[in-house]
């Protein structure tokens, strides 16, 4: 019955699939290479003191640099921090409680909805609820936009890790007489602090980059501003901003300033990796 | 009794506790609720004035407050559609590389770290390389192609859109296929099957509704990157004719616009796009899990 | 039964999940300072009794109880059930300690999760009190703030009765406390368990007849949720009375 050359047919598609499969995987790994490439080549050659402590300088004149990006990115990650990672880590709890019920299912789908809502309206979003009332773009309406996007990212990882711990570990904090809030603030949540805090790295990594929630919120500046109800400027502003613009030293700080963005949300991926395997 | 009113104390405390965590919960409810809402009332306006028209009419013209959204429809679906046929291709192959033929060891490391840098690089950074190395590129291909060499274009972003995807893609289509059981897998090896016919005639039957869900949520998530595709798509509001041509998809529009809107009715139908695009990655992410619930259950 | 002070009345108590009825009408008397040992095939529902006497299955969804369980006048069933834990120490069958404390905050855990304040002095005396009744002391006593999770099986366990008496319990309750343990460690919490009815009453579930035999001052026998006998423990394995009880014993249940 089995013929041998049908045989040979099947094992010859086989190894056709096969190669397929793997030259098609690393070709994957091409435009990563050059993205890489392009943007380490072109970053260094712009990395210099200036370049970290100075403010942009108007067309012409050398030695400008992004100082005020990287202290607007910072603050814009404080603000969006301080307010998704408590809301995010208690959300993560009630929704690792809660597994069933008309209340817990509903939240988890508005968290799977907020997760996919584009950026460019969480941008209008923060420009109807914070900038029109206050009158005026400003870093905390950009920090708000960023928070909204923060927040799913931490509810899932605090919603994940927080499954995982073992129910014996809560019986034992109830068999001693604990009550609930104190189980849940002094066993559960410090149990499930690596994977909370690789959540929120990963969350930040995240926001770090968004660029379209900030173009009518934070908005982007020329000027050092650390009021947070001022407009300034931040890394992937900056970078939008200047890589539009068709001078070439503007261009030069807008690659540097991509090598640091980078640079900084692949050493927090990192962390967040490193966090959860100690 | 002090400890009387110790516990009465404790049993208040945990009450609170629990009706703020639901507090919180019901926050996210209302987040959403409220994100809607917003866009609806600021949509209103544009709403109002041009009606369904907006859906179907062909011509953007903020200075005569003619807004017919239909170029940015097409302008998003080609180039989401094209930018799809690229990665997914490739998205599979990386799944069952990873899945099946590579599962652990150094080279899965390299892949799964290379995938998640991919997936970390931020959109403007993709945007910014697409439009200083791949659409000179592109612009030179166009012409030796005899095509208008615009350079900037759906093309060009669909490619970028591509790269962009594909870590989301695999990563979806990769979980699915380890939800299908190892042991008919190697049901299938053990008669005889080749990896390939367990890969094809096993494993894709399987999962193809998983998979079919992964690939709207891709979609979804391709139609609402906003930077690289602001960057390369070479705003243009007219209706495009060819995968080359200049286009806006809903998100670039918005990022191109708004902050120069200054117009109330100009606005409100820039929130109206907002509004739609809202309306549909929320459908297809919702969709696109629904399937995948509804399979692992049935499975 | 000779004339014993009892600590723990169980009366006609009952407990259902959902429909299923799961433990029977229950009389059943503990012994103050005495080791009582349930035994019964599994599912008969030793565990589910215990965890009852600890009011651990108040939050299980589904679950009603009715009858009386009087530690001295009170009943623990319409006491609030912290206040029950405070009185009733539980350890279960796998070692729990909590891993992000050290084997000092592992002791005084009943006393921080409840809130209640202690000074320096009268922490350690606790922690070394504790320690020293549950014989961890001399292993665990110059890492005392290391984590608990470092010890063995063995001593992590004892590390978990060292957390229930701390509390200064009226009873202890142990859920087959070392069936998660080699035989050595097994042997030294059984040691143990013998030097602890000086100070505590335990009530202890186990299929390990021969733990029972070697260990418990009474034994009670349950089989689908109904007590079948309860006895001394002397009685029950020389001259059981019912014939369950002796199919049991012979390992006809397994």
């Amino acid at each position: 019955m089995i013929n041998t050359r049908s045989v040979e047919a099947r094992l010859i598609k086989n190894i056709v699939f096969k190669s397929l499969v793997f030259s098609m995987s690393f070709i994957v790994l091409i435009p990563l290479f050059f993205i890489l490439f392009y943007i380490v080549k072109n970053g260094i050659s712009a990395f210099s003191l200036d370049f970290f402590l100075n403010l942009p300088k108007p067309v012409g004149e050398i030695g400008g640099g992004i100082s005020n990006a990287i202290v607007g990115t910072l603050l814009l990650i404080v603000i969006s921090s301080s307010i998704a990672i408590p809301f995010g880590i208690f959300i993560g709890l009630y929704l690792a409680e809660n597994k069933v019920g008309l209340l817990p299912e509903l939240t988890r789908l508005c968290v799977d909805t907020l997760q996919g809502v584009p950026s460019i309206v969480m941008g209008i979003i923060a420009y109807a609820w914070i900038v029109i009332p206050m009158g005026s773009f400003s870093v905390l309406s950009g920090g708000i936009a960023l928070s909204l996007m923060m927040l799913p990212i931490v509810v899932k990882s605090t919603e994940e890790t927080m499954s995982l711990i073992p129910e014996s570990l809560k019986e034992a904090a109830f068999a001693l007489g604990a009550p609930y809030y104190t189980t849940m603030i002094k066993v559960v949540i410090p149990s499930s602090k690596k994977g909370i805090l690789s959540g929120v790295l990963l969350g930040i990594a995240r926001v770090s980059g968004e660029t379209a929630p900030l173009l009518f919120t934070a908005f982007g500046s020329p000027f050092m501003n650390t009021d947070i109800l001022k407009p300034a400027n931040s890394l992937p502003l900056l970078i939008f901003n200047y890589a539009t613009s068709p001078y070439d030293d503007w261009q030069s700080l807008a690659w540097g300033a991509s090598l640091v963005l980078v640079l900084f949300i692949l050493s927090l991926s990192i962390l967040a990796k490193v966090v959860i395997k100690k | 009794m002090g400890a009387q009113n110790f516990i009465r104390l404790t049993e208040a405390k945990d009450l609170i506790f629990k009706k703020v965590l639901g507090l919180c919960g019901l926050i996210v409810i209302g987040l959403v609720l409220g994100i809607f809402l917003t866009l609806l009332s600021k949509a209103a306006l544009s709403m109002e004035h041009t009606g369904l028209a907006f859906l179907y009419q062909t011509v953007w013209d903020p200075v005569r407050e003619h807004f017919g959204a239909l170029p940015f429809f097409v302008g998003t679906m080609i180039t989401s559609i094209l930018a799809l046929s690229i990665s997914i291709p490739f998205s599979f192959a990386l799944a069952i590389f990873l899945g099946e033929y590579v599962k652990d060891g150094p080279w899965s490391s390299v892949f799964n770290t290379a995938l998640d840098l991919l997936a970390g690089i931020p959109s403007i950074i993709y945007g910014f390389w697409g439009l200083f190395v791949l659409v000179p590129i592109v612009r030179s291909f166009e012409s030796a192609m005899g095509v208008l060499p615009h350079g900037v274009g759906i093309f060009s972003s669909a490619i970028v859109l591509a790269v962009m995807i594909i870590p989301y893609s695999a990563s979806i289509s990769r979980e699915v296929i380890s939800l299908v059981p190892e042991d008919i897998k190697e049901a299938a090896l053990s008669l005889g099957a080749t990896p390939f016919e367990c890969i094809t005639k096993v494993i894709f039957p399987y999962a193809k509704s998983g998979i079919f869900a992964g690939v709207l949520m891709s979609f979804g998530r391709a139609i609402s990157e906003t930077m690289a595709v602001t960057m390369l798509i070479g705003n243009s509001n007219k209706i495009p004719t060819s995968i080359f041509s200049p286009a806006n998809t809903l998100a670039s529009i918005i990022a191109n616009e708004f902050a120069e809107a200054s117009e109330e009715l100009y606005l409100s139908s820039l929130v109206e796009l907002a509004l739609v695009l809202f309306f549909v990655t929320a459908a297809f992410s919702l969709i696109g899990r629904i399937i995948i619930k509804k399979w692992v259950l049935d499975k | 039964m000779k004339k014993e002070t009892c600590i723990l009345d169980i009366k006609k108590f009952n407990l259902h999940i959902n429909e299923h009825h799961i433990l029977k009408n229950l009389d059943l008397p503990f012994y103050r300072k005495k080791v009582t040992a349930i035994m019964g095939p599994s599912g008969c529902g030793k565990s589910t009794l215990v965890r009852s006497i600890n009011r651990l299955n108040d939050a299980i969804p589904g679950v009603k109880m009715s009858g009386n369980m009087f530690l001295y006048k009170k009943n623990l069933l319409e006491m609030n059930p912290m206040l029950v834990r405070r009185k009733v120490g539980m350890v279960f069958q796998r070692p729990n300690p909590f891993p992000t404390m050290s084997i000092y905050e592992n002791v005084l855990a009943g006393y921080t999760l409840n809130g209640l304040k202690l000074d320096k002095t009268e922490k350690e005396s606790i922690v070394a009190d504790s320690l020293e009744k549950a014989a961890l002391w001399d292993e665990v006593k110059d890492n005392l703030h290391r984590k608990g999770t470092f010890l063995s099986g063995g001593q992590q366990q004892r590390l978990c009765i060292a957390r229930a008496l701390a509390m200064n319990p009226k009873i202890l309750l142990l859920d087959e406390p070392t069936s998660a343990l080699d035989p050595k460690s097994t042997a030294r919490i059984e040691e143990l368990i013998i030097e602890l009815k000086s100070k505590v009453s335990i009530i202890m579930v186990t299929h390990n007849m021969g733990q029972a035999a070697r260990i418990s001052d009474y034994t009670a026998f349950l089989y689908l949720g109904e007590l079948i006998e309860y006895d001394s423990t002397e009685v029950m394995f020389d001259s059981p009375k019912h014939s369950r009880t002796k199919d049991y014993l012979k390992r006809k249940f397994g």
